[in-house]
């Protein structure tokens, strides 16, 4: 058989290729002990609700509402750091993983969409992360709202938060993986600006803390009560919802873009072990 | 005479053991590597930041007179006690920056070796498991050490050279011994914190996360607990705040929480014990696959 | 007949690091060994010539496709990379199938050809364990299976016998003639003169980053010009042999060797030496036992070219 005509037959399209790495990724996010291991973190608020609610329990009177813990929880850990910590660690493995262990060449060497590796990697990341915030969100907005379960208006509040989360994970996710394709140091950076410039810019006031993704997230979720951790909402100006929910899927579509280019042109040099 | 013919020869000399010699080529190599890296030397002379910037605070403190244009009466953070000692060695920023500095230096020290699988050629040498890891821990001090005790002795000794006298050093005798003390708890405990997170997985971007992650996550946690339940004893939860407990303590300063700093001190001892333990189990000459 | 591979004026350079300087070369169906010292620029062509790096200058055409950027022609090219890497959570048979999907086929078949391929390996028994937990042999086993797994046309195998056992070489080096004669394209890269010798007399040499001879083993020998031929003959009666082959004008050298039964000789004109032989050996009524060329091999061609003789 004539090797050009056996290749006609086998275009290389876009979307088989994303489902076929998506598929991979997934099945290996699963099972790798390292991802399973950062997987793993998201019990921790799980934990915190559960003593929470049992001191409740025990000692009776809580100070604030479970309603009110909730909230905290999703802007001091969750929001703060949990999305923050599981987008770097799984969008700059993107590219960057398979660089650093070598493991590039089996997949650049396969008849699939260059672009569409990332896409798929990023979705199954993304997919990844996601279900395991939400899922441990759901579990803490149980615990700490046991008693109030039978109001159907709560489970909307549950909603709109792992929604809000979901979209904090694909901004995050989309920028980390652009900055492992360009930065050997990608985490060194991601450290940075997660917990430098993003925590720094937001107390900016007027338009300079726009500049910050978790500007957005905040404005998605509802203005809570200052008692809390005034800190966290101090100087917030809120963008309108529909402008927010805009700017964070352009965020993700510019890095993603950005990053699909990136690696269709770049050449990676793998070091011989 | 014999003929010397080409090729290989065995050395046959004696070799002389050296506790010091051994481990030291460790600690070398990896002070080297870590200004080799991309960004580390902006990122070393940046460290020094709040350290001149603190220095810069003596110098106004001796020239009041000149500086009153620009300070409005007289403040107090501009008093030199050991309070300014503590709040250079116990900001928060300080301590990010030690930590910035672990994960720049530290992630890879012990993770790198287990990845390109290295730990069974330093142990085919007169190497033991102590040396190595004195060798590792040494790199981690050098830059922990530079970024605490020489500040602080420079401040003692600036201090002392704008005033023109050692009123300052007869006030407060104890001073210089606190910030060798405080200087050697951080330096201790954050190496061996970096050197058990790194033992602990062969890639050092999973290392760097854990040890910022670890971190952040438990002044996170205690923040959570102290705003629902008030209790001074939650700061024990936090990494930073029980330095920041015994920083205080050691400079004979308000501590932060009501809390006796021993506690703190204990659970640092003990984190660092448990650091150890692990360092032991994980620093192997022969892997064992499961 | 139109090369499988082809490259001109193909050059690579790692900032001012010289990779690969002016390759012009053309590969047709068959084995072809690639051969050359460390460093001397064999993986960077294989990575050249499988798109994973980008030319410096030049082009690399692949079934008379540029590579670069070209993912389609990966369907019928099978890649065994040098370092020893893996997705190592995953278990031989789960890394194998995942390869075989990538490359579009269905999870059945793909477990199918998966059990076919790790059978012939004799990786069978381990294939449920952990790459982690493999020894270097299957590892590298596991890394040949998964560049021929999908039954490419193209095979491209970067130091494939690097850490197998004996047995497991022989097994290999039989897989590939098999397949070069098959009519497939297998280029094999290596720096163990033996392995390339016993798969192939197809080489091309690589040193210092530039192509230094391509062809037949022996087609080379003869054009190196530099370096008389060797030829060694037994017989019963070498000293008459040798009284009279002084006399002829292509000889160059004569001399004798420990064996009593043996002399050898240096000429730059063999097939006028082995015309005047054979008139000898029916002159003198000599017995001969052997004639041999012992640096018309790989390892003589080697040496000479690069310049260790």
């Amino acid at each position: 058989m004539s090797s050009l005509a056996h290749l006609e037959k086998k275009k290389t399209l876009f979307f088989p290729s994303v489902r076929d790495i998506f598929k991979f990724y997934f099945f290996l996010g699963l099972n790798s002990r390292r991802s399973r291991l950062f997987l793993l973190s998201s019990i921790v608020p799980i934990v915190i609700a559960a003593i929470f609610k049992g001191s409740q329990i025990l000692y009776g009177q809580p100070r604030f509402s479970g309603l009110f813990i909730y909230s905290n929880m999703i802007m001091m850990f969750f929001l703060h750091f949990l999305i923050l910590i599981m987008t770097l660690f799984f969008g700059s493995s993107v590219c960057r993983e398979e660089v650093d262990g070598s493991t590039l060449p089996y997949l650049v060497t396969r008849p699939l969409h260059k672009m569409a590796f990332i896409v798929g990697k990023y979705a199954a990341s993304t997919l990844l992360v996601g279900l395991t915030v939400i899922f441990s969100l759901a579990i803490c907005f149980l615990i700490l709202n046991l008693t109030q379960l039978g109001e159907g208006g709560i489970y909307k509040v549950l909603a709109r938060d792992a929604g809000v989360l979901f979209l904090g994970v694909m901004s995050y996710m989309a920028l980390f993986t652009f900055l492992g394709i360009i930065l050997k140091k990608a985490i060194f950076f991601g450290l940075l600006f997660s917990f430098g410039w993003e925590n720094i810019i937001q107390y900016f006031p007027g338009q300079t803390q726009r500049f910050a993704v978790v500007h957005y997230l905040k404005s998605l979720l509802p203005a809570m009560t200052q008692e809390g951790f005034p800190f966290l909402l101090f100087r917030l100006e809120p963008t309108p919802l529909a402008q927010s929910i805009l700017t964070l899927l352009g965020i993700v579509i510019f890095f993603l873009g950005l990053s699909c280019a990136l690696y269709a042109w770049k050449e990676f040099i793998i070091d011989s072990k | 005479m014999s003929i010397r013919k080409k090729g290989y020869s065995h050395w046959e000399g004696q070799l002389k053991e050296s506790a010091f010699v051994a481990w030291f080529p460790l600690t070398r190599l990896g002070i080297k590597l870590a200004f080799q890296k991309r960004f580390f030397k902006l990122f070393f002379f940046s460290a020094f930041l709040p350290a001149l910037i603190f220095l810069a605070g003596i110098y106004v403190s001796e020239r009041m007179e000149d500086f009153r244009f620009m300070i409005q009466g007289q403040p107090s953070f501009l008093q030199i006690t050991p309070n300014y000692f503590k709040a250079y060695f116990t900001n928060s920023f300080f301590l990010f920056l030690l930590v910035l500095m672990m994960i720049f230096v530290g992630s890879g020290l012990i993770a790198d070796d287990l990845k390109f699988k290295a730990l069974q050629l330093y142990f085919a040498r007169p190497l033991r498991k102590v040396d190595y890891l004195l060798g590792k821990m040494a790199t981690l001090g050098f830059f922990l050490l530079l970024l605490s005790l020489i500040p602080g002795w420079i401040f003692v000794l600036f201090k002392l050279v704008f005033a023109g006298n050692f009123a300052f050093l007869r006030s407060y005798p104890w001073l210089p011994l606190a910030v060798v003390a405080y200087s050697l708890i951080l330096t201790l405990f954050f190496a061996i914190y970096t050197l058990t997170l790194s033992a602990l997985s062969s890639n050092s971007r999973h290392v760097a996360l854990m040890i910022f992650g670890i971190y952040l996550a438990s002044d996170i946690i205690f923040g959570i607990f102290y705003q629902n339940f008030h209790h001074p004893y939650l700061a024990l939860l936090s990494l930073k705040l029980n330095l920041q407990q015994v920083g205080a303590a050691l400079f004979g300063e308000k501590l932060f929480y009501p809390v006796p700093w021993g506690w703190s001190l204990l659970l640092l001892i003990m984190l660092m014990g448990l650091g150890l333990a692990i360092l032991n189990r994980r620093i192997r000459s022969v892997e064992v696959v499961k | 007949m139109n090369p499988v591979v082809e490259t001109k004026n193909l050059s690579k350079y790692y900032g001012n690091v010289l990779g690969l300087s002016d390759v012009s070369v053309e590969i047709h169906p068959g084995v072809v060994g690639l051969l050359g010292p460390n460093g001397a620029g064999k993986s960077t062509f294989l990575k050249l010539i499988t798109g994973q790096l980008k030319p410096s200058l030049g082009q690399v055409y692949v079934f008379g496709q540029k590579i670069w950027n070209n993912p389609q022609l990966f369907a019928d090219i099978g890649y065994c990379p040098e370092t020893d890497a893996f997705f190592e959570d995953l278990s031989g048979w789960q890394f194998l199938t995942w390869m075989l999907q990538l490359h579009h086929f269905s999870a059945c078949q793909a477990k199918e050809k998966a059990n076919e391929i790790l059978g012939f390996l004799h990786l069978a028994e381990d294939k449920d364990r952990l790459i982690r937990s493999y020894s270097r042999g299957m590892r590298q086993r596991l890394k040949i299976a998964q560049a021929i797994a999908h039954d490419p046309q193209l095979i491209i195998l970067d130091e494939p016998l690097n850490g197998l056992d004996p047995l497991g070489r022989r097994k290999v080096i039989k897989y590939i003639r098999k397949m070069g004669e098959e009519g497939r394209t297998v280029i094999v890269s290596s720096h163990v003169l033996p392995e390339i010798e016993a798969m192939t007399k197809k080489i091309i040499l690589i040193h210092q980053g530039k192509i230094f001879a391509s062809g037949n083993i022996h087609y080379i020998r003869e054009l190196i010009d530099s370096h008389p031929h060797i030829i060694s003959i037994k017989c019963n009666q070498v000293r008459d042999l040798a009284a009279a082959l002084i006399k002829a004008e292509e000889v160059i050298k004569v001399f004798f060797t420990p064996d009593p039964q043996e002399v050898q000789i240096e000429t730059r004109q063999r097939d006028v030496f082995f015309d005047r032989l054979q008139k000898l050996i029916l002159e003198l009524d000599l017995n001969v036992e052997a004639i041999t060329s012992p640096d018309d091999n790989l390892q003589a061609v080697f040496d000479y070219l690069i310049g260790e003789k």
